[in-house]
């Protein structure tokens, strides 16, 4: 009581002063201007186009606050912190001189946007950090009020996110969709194919819950088949090289290593690190190194006369680009040419990224080397042989050399890096070096690394070819000679190593770096223009252990065997990094062309995002666990905004592609982050979860019928007072109508196959690949399977905006076009589907075949006003083939015979399926 | 002049409506329950007859029409490719030096530091093999190779210094296309119709057409969206199977019936609408109707039968063939018909030498009768139609061809071929805001590199766009975060060939 007393008047004191300076504070406001909110949005709309990350007129920027606040060419800085009135920025806003205002020759910026600018200079000029670029943490559910929790909407933490946004804008959530409803929608959201029907009766009859019936879906290897059309778009994965002749590539297994990874729930961080670095982990397994090929989805140039290197350079762009687009909603291809436009990234960062891609094997090779070979039983049994002799007599390191070359053929040195000496006597092409006779060429800095033995590939045209190797210069040292006769087999397959011949010879122990010449000669008579040889790479090997031990001459003999014999189909291209002495240096591009290097760069992150843990490997290995960091802003939030995507057909952030400064606000910031770091901990990065997480909310689960108070308000569902209601995507629609048809092949895996597409589509020059119509059930695999041709795509699915695949694209456009509905109606295709599914229905009476379709089909009850519709088709149409009944005779298909009533029902069904019920998810 | 205001009146209406989909809604879709099918959309939206566009047109229709933001000078386009680089050297840059030089090695000087595709060592130079004169009032060359298009040479404008910095036809004709050598970007009539619509709501409003056997070497990128909506991707009009893929009736099926069955999704479709009350249903409508009307209008204007002999004659064209006599026809007919770009493209003028077919003396003067007399067919067509005021029509290839005789690798051909040259090239361009019978850009002695007048593929770009009444560098579309151009961070309106 005491104590009470003595500061009762204390507190009378403070009080006076709190409420004196409260009354002070609201005459003069002084509103914390938030550099990210108020001042970065001006900065980006009016200012930075030409001080910015592009142009820096008179030397300012806008873009990181050092160069802001910096001297400019006018020998004064445009910001002075703390003092409006003296910075030139300030003045320059409101002088009257139109020549002198800024923007130049634009509006006069507002008294809003100018004050703005003034209290925040006045303020100190402070930056801020993106929302995007701060790692989002642990949030707290908000509660949203009784009214919710009465209409029983609160089912799970988005429904309390979602719910108090709506609460914003005075928003009530529609009721939920009938269970016939949701449960095809979640079908097709999980497998992308309508619920199998004896789990959908199962959820109808309340036998199963929603939840079971949801993962029930989750089980359906149609999951990962269903995503892997997802991810393959960012992946770009296609089945040809891209460019001019797009000649077939075999990467397949990478598609179905896609496919396994989803259907296994791989966390997402593993499955991220295998693609970009699974070839650096510790001891790869087959499959870990099939996954590098995301990165060999990169389009080769095949065209004679291309510079492999310009190609090679223009992949790793694109490797860097496609890490940036897929992963981190980060817009890096702006930073190849300059430092962003907008956000905080200097045009040295983007080179630095590349360091980490940029020392990989592949260099636009005419046959995507480096390729994991598959090898057959024959081969692996010899490969085992010869690698358990090398074993019992030699190193550990000896046996991961030669193991690496059986694996990958490499390290070599292709033809596409040595040099040409003289024009007229030899000359490379495409991917292998010709030799007339007397012709030579230098492979400088070559490395032998003491090794003994020189391997190399030829094909030999003449008899008596002299091949010889030296040392540093065209009549230098001798270090290795071979005298060959001309080759029978036919020359080096563009296929593959089918018919690759490779020869050994012995060369002497050379320390260091050297420039080799190699040069043929013969002297057989011949005509000047005969070539004599092609060469496409040579390697240096240690010699096999085991010299003197009984077999060795054999060993050797199969050792070279081995090297040859592999089908196309079984050489799968992988992202492989460089040894050590055969590591490439990077440099700044100047405006981003690879023909004018700048200063060297050493491998490093953006330092607008995460920092780099010294723990981490400083490679490929390292930057994609700095990418699947818990600290890295960006990849749990892109994925999650993503996945939200395919659900909704809206992102949180909206600009799914993008959330940087230019990027639109997240509608739902505390949801989005909510999401984010869940995913990244209590879901341990997975996939299944995350989707399942979405699929149980109420907020997915509404009724998608569009009030009409709704349509005014929130005519784009930004605030999803309603359920979504997409239409189905190019493969969906196609695996669907095979689906109701019956027709659809379970079969998964395996090279691209060939559905039925009109003749004459693919018209390649310089290419003899035809389109070559798939039989039995490959005729009728999910649309995922369909062999994509990056120069013609396949045409159906086209229309149904599926993209070309040359690069990675991180949203399909939906349209909604004349094109669509032709495919519908009149590709065969969709006739045998709807053929076949009349078919399935014809041995009931017209009007119950006709209720069951459309039941059948669309998971909806039959309505009297549509059944009359129907009805009224299926007579108009036994009308028609009673007065013509010629058109039975090839009906729909080519001499397909048909009774009037399948005929009729057919008609029917495919009426059924062009319906909106069906193509849309409800 | 009609057409200006035309256009301006559209654009007029266009901003005076500009229609949210709620507007549209509110505006079009009361009523609309009871309507039959041939009438349904009838009260908002028809086809060429209509003069306002709204947003919601666009909504139901993303290629109706909408006005350029500046003044265009012409409506649409056709642009006539030859694919595989025809030689300007056989064609309009008349070298008379190179004929001195013929035979001799070629100097060092113009082979340091240059790659070629095929030529290696030291080839020889190739004089013109052609006789070239010069001809109309304007008085400018052109070689005997031609004689059909003396008969227009007046009308066009030459542009005898194009380069490219590709030199591989792949490559070359992507950038050509899109303005980027990679893969990936939109085409040239996909940026034009997805600024610009097609004038007619039955035909596509990028068409596509194809001859000489085989389809461009960059594939269907040259003709691709890109990351614009696949809507404004070219139709490819083909002269075998479906004109349009899946164009025509199922086996079995007739037009009646056909349109019952349209009738009854379209019906179905609206109790849809009237439940869920997706404007989308409403453009699935739409498009339902369209997709019937264009299987009628497409194999209308690809049948030449009923044009009249004396254009068949003035063409040289043969029904039922593939050829680019044909589509210079069709594309006459797809433009009277309001399509907005129509591109060709003739495969084979890759002439190398290296076969009979490619050979300057031979194959390639058999291109060049099959080429010829249609070109000039088309141009004087379109005149007397009163159509090429409001047409623009544009003649090139990917590059040009070397000066040198290509020698493959190393050892020279059996027949008389040309290299390919990225440097410099001759393209012409006539109709509306073209000023005729002018000549810019020049090359040297050889016809190797440009000396004045220098046009970049971007330039072109810019100056199609400039006709249509584009800003090259505002007409921009927002992918991936970035604004993308046509002409990317270059392009300069080529004012001295406008008039």
């Amino acid at each position: 009581m005491f104590f009470l007393k003595k500061y009762k008047k204390l507190l009378l004191v403070a009080s006076i002063i709190f409420f004196i300076s409260l009354i002070f504070n609201s005459l003069r406001p002084k509103k914390i201007i938030s550099y990210t909110a108020d001042v970065k949005p001006i900065l980006n709309s009016k200012c930075i186009s030409c001080h910015g990350g592009v142009k820096k007129n008179a030397g300012l920027s806008f873009l990181f606050r050092d160069e802001a606040i910096a001297v400019t060419q006018s020998g004064k800085p445009s910001i002075i912190p703390g003092s409006a009135k003296k910075s030139e920025l300030i003045k320059r806003l409101h002088e009257t001189d139109l020549e002198e205002r800024m923007p130049y020759r634009k509006p006069k910026l507002s008294e809003k946007e100018i004050e703005i600018l003034t209290k925040w200079i006045d303020q100190g000029a402070k930056w801020g950090t993106h929302w995007a670029y701060i790692a989002p943490e642990k949030q707290n559910i908000p509660k949203p009020g009784k009214s919710f929790e009465e209409l029983n909407f609160l089912t799970n933490p988005i429904d309390h996110f979602v719910a108090v946004r709506m609460e914003d804008v005075s928003l009530f959530p529609n009721k939920p969709a009938p269970k016939n409803l949701i449960a095809r929608r979640a079908a097709f959201d999980v497998t992308g194919l309508p619920p199998e029907k004896n789990i959908y009766n199962n959820f109808l009859e309340n036998k199963i819950s929603y939840e079971q019936f949801i993962d029930k879906l989750f089980d359906n290897l149609g999951y990962g088949e269903n995503w892997a059309s997802w991810w393959l778009d960012f992946a770009r994965y296609a089945d040809t090289n891209g460019f001019e002749a797009d000649r077939t590539r075999s990467i397949w297994r990478y598609r179905d290593w896609v496919i396994n990874a989803l259907n296994q729930d791989k966390p997402f961080d593993e499955f991220t690190i295998e693609q970009l670095a699974g070839d650096l982990l510790p001891n790869p397994s087959v499959d870990q190194f099939i996954a590098t090929a995301f990165h060999r989805n990169t389009m080769t140039n095949q065209e004679g006369g291309t510079d492999d290197e310009e190609y090679r350079v223009a992949a790793i762009i694109d490797r860097v680009n496609t890490t940036f687009d897929a992963l981190q909603s980060t817009t890096m291809s702006c930073v190849q040419c300059h430092s962003h436009p907008y956000d905080p990234i200097r045009h040295k960062e983007y080179y630095e990224v590349m360091a980490f891609f940029n020392n990989t094997v592949d260099s636009d090779h005419n046959h995507n080397e480096p390729r994991l070979r598959i090898l057959d039983e024959k081969l692996i049994s010899k490969s085992d042989k010869i690698l358990k002799w090398i074993s019992n007599y030699g190193s550990k390191d000896e046996k991961k050399i030669f193991e690496r070359f059986i694996t990958f053929i490499d390290p070599v040195y292709y033809a596409n890096q040595f040099e040409v000496i003289d024009k007229n006597d030899a000359y490379f092409l495409t991917s292998y070096l010709g030799f007339r006779n007397g012709g030579q060429v230098l492979l400088k800095n070559a490395n032998s690394l003491k090794n003994r033995v020189l391997y190399f590939s030829n094909f030999v045209y003449q008899n008596g070819v002299t091949i010889t190797f030296r040392k540093n210069s065209p009549n230098g040292r001798v270090i290795g000679k071979v005298k060959l006769d001309k080759d029978k087999s036919p020359n080096i397959s563009t296929e593959g190593y089918d018919d690759q011949k490779v020869t050994a010879i012995k060369i002497p122990k050379i320390e260091g770096s050297f420039d080799l010449y190699i040069s043929a000669e013969t002297s057989e008579k011949i005509k000047k223009s005969d070539v004599l040889l092609d060469l496409e790479w040579i390697s240096f090997l240690p010699e096999i252990p085991g010299k003197n031990k009984p077999g060795y001459p054999r060993i050797k003999k199969q050792f070279i065997e081995l090297l040859s014999g592999t089908k196309f189909s079984d050489l799968h291209p992988v992202t492989l990094e460089n040894p050590e002495h055969m590591s490439r240096k990077t440099f700044m591009f100047d405006r981003g062309n690879w023909m004018t290097p700048k200063e060297e760069v050493k491998p490093n992150v953006p330092s607008n995002l995460n920092g780099w843990d010294n723990k981490w490997e400083k490679n490929r290995l390292g930057f994609a666990k700095w990418i699947t960091s818990k600290k890295n802003p960006l990849t749990a939030r892109t994925i999650v905004n993503r996945i939200w995507y395919q659900i909704f057909g809206r992102g949180i952030v909206n600009t799914i592609e993008d959330m940087g400064t230019q990027s639109e606000p997240p509608s739902h910031p505390a949801l989005l982050d909510w999401l984010s770091y869940e995913f990244m901990n209590s879901m341990d990065w997975s996939l299944k979860k995350l989707i399942k997480t979405i699929l149980l909310s109420s907020t997915y689960r509404q009724s998608s019928i569009i009030s009409k108070e709704n349509s005014i308000k929130d005519p784009d569902n930004v605030f999803y007072a309603r359920g979504p209601r997409l239409r189905l995507t190019a493969e969906q629609i196609r695996d669907q109508a095979l689906f109701v048809s019956g027709l659809l092949s379970k079969k998964m895996f395996g090279p691209g196959v060939m559905p039925p597409q009109p003749d004459g589509i693919w018209e390649s020059p310089y290419n003899g690949d035809q389109w070559v119509e798939s039989k039995g059930e490959d005729k009728y695999r999910r649309g995922l399977y369909t062999f994509v041709k990056r120069t013609s795509p396949y045409p159906s699915m086209t229309t149904f905006d599926v993209n070309m695949r040359e690069v990675c694209y991180v949203k399909r456009i939906p349209t909604n076009t004349p094109l669509q509905a032709l495919v519908t109606l009149n590709d065969p295709v969709y006739l045998e589907a709807a053929l076949a599914f009349a078919n399935l229905h014809s041995n009931k009476p017209y009007e119950d075949a006709i209720k069951d379709m459309f039941e059948f089909a669309t998971y909806r009850e039959l309505s009297d006003d549509k059944l009359n519709s129907l009805i009224n088709l299926y007579n108009d149409s036994s009308d028609f083939y009673t007065k013509s009944p010629d058109g039975l005779n090839d009906f729909y298909l080519e001499n397909k015979k048909v009774s009037n009533k399948l005929a009729s029902l057919a008609i029917v069904a495919s009426a059924i399926m062009n319906l909106d019920e069906f193509l849309t998810h409800g | 002049m009609d057409n200006i205001k035309k256009l301006l009146e559209e654009k007029n209406t266009a901003n005076a409506k500009l229609n949210s989909r709620r507007h549209f809604l509110k505006d079009c879709t009361l009523g609309l329950g009871g309507m039959a099918l041939g009438s349904l959309l009838g009260s908002c939206f028809s086809g060429k007859e209509s003069l306002g566009v709204s947003g919601a047109e666009r909504l139901l229709n993303p290629l109706s029409p909408s006005a350029p933001p500046f003044l265009p000078k012409v409506k649409s386009v056709i642009y006539l490719h030859m694919v595989g680089a025809p030689s300007q050297l056989e064609l309009f840059d008349y070298k008379p030096e190179l004929v001195k030089l013929n035979n001799k090695p070629c100097p060092e000087s113009l082979l340091k530091g240059k790659k070629f595709a095929f030529i290696r060592g030291v080839p020889k130079m190739l004089g013109p093999q052609a006789v070239f004169s010069k001809e109309g009032e304007s008085g400018n060359w052109v070689s005997n190779n031609l004689p059909h298009f003396k008969k227009i040479i007046d009308e066009v404008a030459f542009l005898k210094a194009v380069h490219t910095d590709q030199f591989n036809h792949g490559p070359a004709q992507t950038f050509m296309f899109t303005g980027s050598a990679r893969l990936g970007r939109p085409s040239l009539g996909s940026w034009v119709t997805y600024g610009l619509g097609s004038e007619n709501a039955n035909l596509p409003g990028f068409v596509v057409l194809t001859s000489g056997g085989a389809a461009p070497d960059a594939g269907k990128s040259v003709w691709g969206n890109g990351f614009l909506p696949s809507v404004y991707q070219g139709v490819h009009c083909r002269s075998k199977g479906d004109p349009v893929l899946y164009l025509s009736d199922p086996k079995g099926v007739n037009r009646t019936l056909k349109e019952k069955l349209i009738k009854s999704i379209n019906d179905i479709n609206l109790k849809e609408h009237e439940k869920f009350n997706d404007p989308e249903v409403l453009t699935r409508i739409n498009q339902y109707e369209m997709a019937y009307k264009m299987q009628v209008s497409v194999p209308d204007v690809m049948d030449i039968n009923n044009e009249p002999e004396y254009i068949h004659e003035m063409y040289g064209v043969k029904p039922g063939e593939e050829s680019f006599a044909n589509n210079c026809l069709l594309a006459r007919k797809m433009v009277e018909k309001g399509v907005r770009f129509v591109q060709l493209y003739d495969y084979g003028w890759d002439a190398h030498g290296d076969l009979e077919a490619t050979s300057l003396t031979a194959g390639f003067l058999k291109k060049c009768q099959m080429m010829d007399r249609p070109v000039a067919a088309l141009i004087l067509d379109l005149k007397q139609r009163g159509l090429l005021d409001d047409t623009l029509v544009i003649w090139g290839g990917e590059f040009g061809r070397t000066p040198m005789q290509e020698n493959r690798i190393g050892v020279g051909n059996l027949f008389v071929g040309r290299d390919h040259q990225g440097d410099a090239f001759t393209m012409w361009m006539a109709g509306g805001g073209i000023k005729k019978g002018v000549v810019h850009g020049k090359t040297d002695e050889l016809g190797y590199t440009g000396v004045e007048g220098r046009v970049s593929v971007h330039d072109i770009h810019a100056t199609i766009l400039h006709l249509l009444g584009f800003d090259h560098e505002e007409f921009t579309y927002q992918f991936q975060g970035r604004p993308f151009r046509l002409t990317d961070v270059e392009g300069r309106v080529i004012n001295e060939i406008l008039s």
